[in-house]
């Protein structure tokens, strides 16, 4: 990995209530937010472009990352007692599908924040990803909108 | 005008015509905030692996509505539908509008408007990647000229 792009459960994180884990659209930027404590994600993402991209703007906020290319490696991570604060998975992976490993992942009684990044754009997949357990269905790209208000509900500054 | 105001005034516009003509969208401007005295070749970085991403792709795609004896347009479709994932993610706005209509195409089983899909979006890519190679060359002549790269609104 190039050296400009940058190279942990927290407890229960709360979904976004009452509407199906949908954000509101305010005008934020990728910049305006400054961590206070250490948070760790993990990304599963079976495209190489898209996964290195997510790691690497969670990293521009220090958060330590770790990331994986398909829902079975991630599935295996959690239950070797791999512990994360943020967890960005993509709907189609290899091996074993987003949803399903999500599935998989909450069952495990991983409780942090699960968003579901996806080129997805479909109610029906939507609603598939939410019920299976991400707390919120994100349509790539990944924008400050989203992802501002789920690092600031993390880093206790909500 | 000095040397860097010009340099600066035609990065500038450059910018804006590329958000114009739509080849970028605002996911672009908001990766160019995270670019600071950190990670000061971010962007580069990032396109450089956008496009290494998009020509695996292509020839995916190229390959799968090759085959004579009857295309899998299913997997035609999964390599669109990454291509959209990442075009959306570093902004290629033009790139992910025609990964939009190649689904369409795929999920119809229709090769000739695949294959149409398919020109497209090599041509988009290629006109694409031109473009940001010019934005960060202006970019690299401010720098030398001993100016700094203005922020994108």
């Amino acid at each position: 990995m190039a050296s400009a792009l940058p190279s942990g459960d927290m407890g229960a994180a709360e979904a976004n209530s009452g509407n199906g884990g949908q954000m509101q659209k305010k005008p934020f930027t990728f910049n305006e937010i400054v961590l206070r404590n250490r948070l760790t994600a993990l990304v599963v993402d079976g495209d190489n472009f898209c996964r290195l991209l997510e790691q690497g703007i969670l990293q521009a906020y220090g958060l330590e990352t770790q990331s994986v290319n398909n829902g079975d490696a991630a599935v295996e991570l959690i239950a070797s007692g791999a512990k994360f604060d943020l967890i960005l998975i993509d709907m189609l992976l290899p091996i074993l599908d987003g949803v399903e490993a999500t599935r998989r992942i909450r069952a495990m009684g991983m409780r942090c924040k699960m968003l579901g990044v996806t080129a997805c754009s479909g109610e029906r997949e939507r609603q598939a990803f939410l019920a299976a357990g991400v707390d919120v269905f994100v349509e790539k790209p990944l924008g400050p909108e989203i992802l501002i208000p789920v690092l600031r509900e993390l880093d206790g500054q909500v | 005008m000095d040397v860097v105001n010009q340099l600066q005034r035609q990065f500038l516009d450059y910018s804006a015509s590329l958000h114009r003509e739509g080849f970028l969208d605002d996911q672009f401007t908001q990766l160019q905030k995270l670019q600071d005295e950190n990670s000061p070749d971010f962007v580069v970085e990032v396109a450089s692996l956008f496009f290494e991403d998009c020509e695996k792709l292509i020839n995916n795609m190229a390959r799968a509505l090759e085959q004579q004896q009857g295309v899998d347009f299913k997997q035609v479709d999964a390599s669109v539908h990454q291509l959209k994932g990442s075009s959306s993610s570093i902004g290629a706005m033009r790139v992910k509008n025609v990964c939009i209509a190649f689904r369409s195409f795929c999920e119809a089983q229709n090769r000739e408007g695949c294959l149409r899909c398919l020109q497209q979006v090599t041509q988009e890519y290629s006109l694409l990647k031109n473009k940001l190679q010019t934005l960060f060359r202006l970019e690299q002549q401010i720098l030398a000229a001993g100016g700094s790269v203005p922020t994108i609104e």
